[in-house]
């Protein structure tokens, strides 16, 4: 007899079960031998609604070895501190949700976006870079860095060559770049998608952990990056530049912390997930930049850059600096940015009762939904030749997100709640640089 | 644990039987054509493999894998070989039948109690048990099963079938011999007798004055109905059949369908799931090119 498809999968199935897997970038410094130029700065970055503060000190130095020869060192430490939205979305009711380490629990008042004010860190960020040339017209560099933060650990290298042709007119550059990450989640990595285990923190966490070998205490991730690009000088006073970049992303590149909310239609939480992530990433872009000297005395300052991942992420960036001298040796410049992204395709504010078991992969982070940002910015500082030089940079970033990745299903019961508030940051930059 | 008894009889014809109890149904190993000195031994094979099953899988246990997982709270639970074979095998199931066939449905019994009584729970509470029932709600990662809260799992639907084969399996790993295993009416034979005669198997029926015959060879038979357990309300019948997806008897189905297929469990899949269709159980054997017979 001959069977039907769905007969034989049946009988198949039957059959088995009984028979039995950044690169660091350099200075160029013109003038002074055997000198070191050093840069400082500090950042502080602060969102409203007392979200994320960011506190950055930066020093770089560049000693000019002579002979075209440079070694830039430079140190980075970031201390964030604050709340960040863990993914969840709001309640009718208030939710309380358990801190990676299982100690900390943490309740989010009713119908406000759930955020993680367990959240802090400290990075400290290094890097060496060596840049010297090969031939008249033939530069080549080679760096290291390395970045540590208590639960991530990143070593990379690159290497890049630079090549002039037509007295220097044109720039021809290659550079690769290599990273290899180690993250070890507080708690372990939970497994992508998997149910956040109720009253996690309960004290029976080591119970927990003989059944749960769910969870990796350590993942790791590499990018390779390649970059090719074009600089022309196209007249005394203007140059344009081209670059594509091209950067494949391999491995753990969920955030651990993560969660999304699981609603049912009245769009109230039934249980929440951790997120997951594909494995890998691919992203191409494609930079453009015109910079042009305006009366003798000012500079004009335009790039536009595309970025497109297969993670369904296309983005555009636009940036605007204007740099106005309005005296000998002091500057203006305003600076406009704008800034918008398609979302991921495994985006969603939360998922329907039962979608998680549909998908492969599912975010919620605000940072990978469909999203418009504009700075607005004013820097001052003044440019003496021969002694230091200060500035000062005032940033107002502003962030709205648009609707998408609402499960239809449950569209009607979350639209009471603000899913994804507009976020506004201030940051401020003073800056020293000096000769040493 | 007691040792279970199994008792061994001689029949007409050169046949042995073996008989012991299992799965709260009555077992019986008939074999034909192997030395009577060998009965008991393979017998005790057979019942040690069903017997073996039950422990495993039972839900009435407190010290098995099936506990384990039904009291996790949602935790993930890391499961044995077999039962990942078989989650992988209740996944696949749930796909081919468009959800009818679910494991998670045993929940719904915390509602539906049939007892012949004229209890029917409001539709308020089978709304509250409905969330805690779905093979989709389950994340099955071979070998890792995580279930939200409240969620059980229960192979009452087919483990018996499959204990039949399993059983099967272990006694024709001794013996040449043709070799029949029934548990309470599912069954699965190795061969036709050593006369080539085909078994001849009585089915129950509930209000069938004599019991019918059906033949079989080699593969397996199931039944599926609703003879004992039901509810009566309004003079409407509400079989113990129920639809996983809406939480309700299904009503219009037979009273019994039998089904022969390649082996006991494939068998019992069909009857189950034709059972599930209701009135159109014919149209769902028919669509399967099932070799089956339907009493209404």
């Amino acid at each position: 007899m001959q069977l039907n498809d769905k007969r034989r999968a049946l009988s198949a199935a039957t059959l088995t079960l009984l028979g039995g897997a950044p690169a660091a970038g350099h200075a160029s410094v013109l003038d002074g031998n055997g000198n070191w130029d050093i840069d400082t700065a500090v950042l502080v970055y602060s969102e409203s609604d007392s979200r994320v503060q960011l506190v950055e000190p930066v020093i770089k130095g560049t000693l000019n070895l002579g002979g075209e020869r440079y070694l830039t060192t430079k140190l980075v430490l970031d201390t964030l501190t604050g709340a960040s939205p863990n993914g969840a979305t709001p309640a009718s009711h208030p939710q309380t949700f358990t801190g990676p380490s299982g100690g900390s629990n943490y309740t989010v008042a009713a119908f406000e976006t759930p955020l993680d004010d367990t959240f802090k860190d400290t990075r400290v960020q290094g890097s060496v870079d060596y840049l010297f040339p090969t031939s008249p017209n033939g530069k080549l560099g080679f760096g290291l860095n390395a970045s540590s933060e208590y639960d991530f650990l990143s070593v990379g290298a690159n290497a890049r060559y630079a090549h002039d042709f037509f007295q220097h007119n044109t720039t021809l550059s290659a550079g690769v770049s290599f990273e290899s990450d180690q993250i070890d989640p507080v708690g372990g990595a939970p497994v992508a998608l998997s149910i956040m285990p109720p009253n996690a923190g309960d004290g029976e966490q080591e119970e927990d952990d003989q059944e749960g070998r769910e969870r990796s205490s350590s993942e790791s991730k590499t990018v390779t990056d390649l970059i090719v690009g074009w600089t022309q000088v196209i007249s005394p006073r203007s140059l344009m530049q081209v670059n594509y970049s091209l950067s494949v992303a391999s491995g753990y590149q969920t955030d651990p912390y993560k969660l999304l909310s699981v609603v049912g239609s009245d769009g109230e939480p039934l249980r929440y997930i951790y997120e997951g992530r594909p494995d890998s990433r691919n992203k191409q872009a494609l930079y453009g930049r015109y910079k042009r000297l305006m009366f003798d005395r000012d500079v004009f300052d335009i790039s536009y850059r595309f970025m497109t991942d297969d993670w369904g992420i296309d983005s555009h960036t636009v940036d605007l600096t204007y740099r106005w001298y309005f005296s000998q040796n002091h500057y203006l410049e305003p600076h406009l940015r704008w800034y918008n992204q398609t979302a991921a395709d495994f985006y969603h504010v939360a998922l329907y009762d039962g979608q998680e078991t549909q998908v492969d992969y599912a975010s919620a982070d605000p940072r990978l939904s469909e999203l418009d940002g504009m700075t607005l910015g004013l820097k001052v500082g003044s440019a003496w030749r021969n002694s230091g030089n200060w500035s000062a940079r005032l940033e107002l970033y502003q962030q709205q997100y648009q609707d998408t990745g609402i499960p239809p299903e449950a569209a009607q019961g979350l639209s009471k709640f603000d899913l994804q508030p507009d976020l506004t940051a201030v940051m401020l930059t003073l800056g020293y640089r000096f000769k040493w | 644990m007691k040792p279970r008894p199994i008792s061994v009889d001689a029949a007409s014809g050169g046949v042995h039987v073996g008989r012991f109890d299992a799965m709260a149904s009555p077992c019986e190993v008939l074999i034909a054509g192997a030395p009577a000195d060998r009965i008991e031994a393979l017998v005790t094979a057979a019942a040690d493999e069903v017997w073996r099953i039950e422990r495993h899988w039972s839900r009435y246990l407190d010290d098995n894998v099936v506990h384990r997982i039904n009291t996790a709270n949602g935790q993930p639970v890391e499961v044995d070989a077999e039962t990942a074979r078989f989650l992988d095998y209740a996944a696949q199931l749930h796909t081919l039948s468009d959800g009818l066939f679910d494991v998670t449905s045993g929940v719904l019994r915390r509602i539906w109690r049939f007892d012949g009584s004229d209890r029917i729970p409001t539709q308020a509470q089978i709304d509250a048990v409905l969330p805690l029932v779905g093979w989709h709600r389950v994340r099955w990662q071979n070998p890792v099963l995580q279930m939200p809260a409240g969620m059980e799992i229960d192979f009452g639907g087919i483990g018996k079938e499959y204990a039949v084969d399993r059983a099967l399996q272990t006694v024709r790993a001794h013996t040449d011999a043709a070799v029949l295993v029934n548990c309470g009416g599912d069954l699965a034979a190795s061969g036709p007798r050593p006369d080539g005669t085909p078994w001849r198997v009585g089915v129950q029926i509930a209000g069938a004055e004599s019991p019918p015959v059906l033949a079989l060879d080699h593969g397996g038979l199931a039944s599926s109905g609703d003879a004992h357990r039901y509810l009566l309300k309004d003079g409407i019948r509400y079989p113990h059949v129920l639809d996983p997806r809406s939480g309700r008897p299904v009503v219009g189905a037979p009273r019994t369908v039998t089904v022969r297929a390649a082996s006991c469990t494939e068998a019992g899949v069909l009857s189950t799931l034709a059972l599930l269709h209701g009135a159109d159980a014919q149209d769902y054997l028919k669509q399967n090119d099932a070799v089956a017979w339907i009493w209404w």
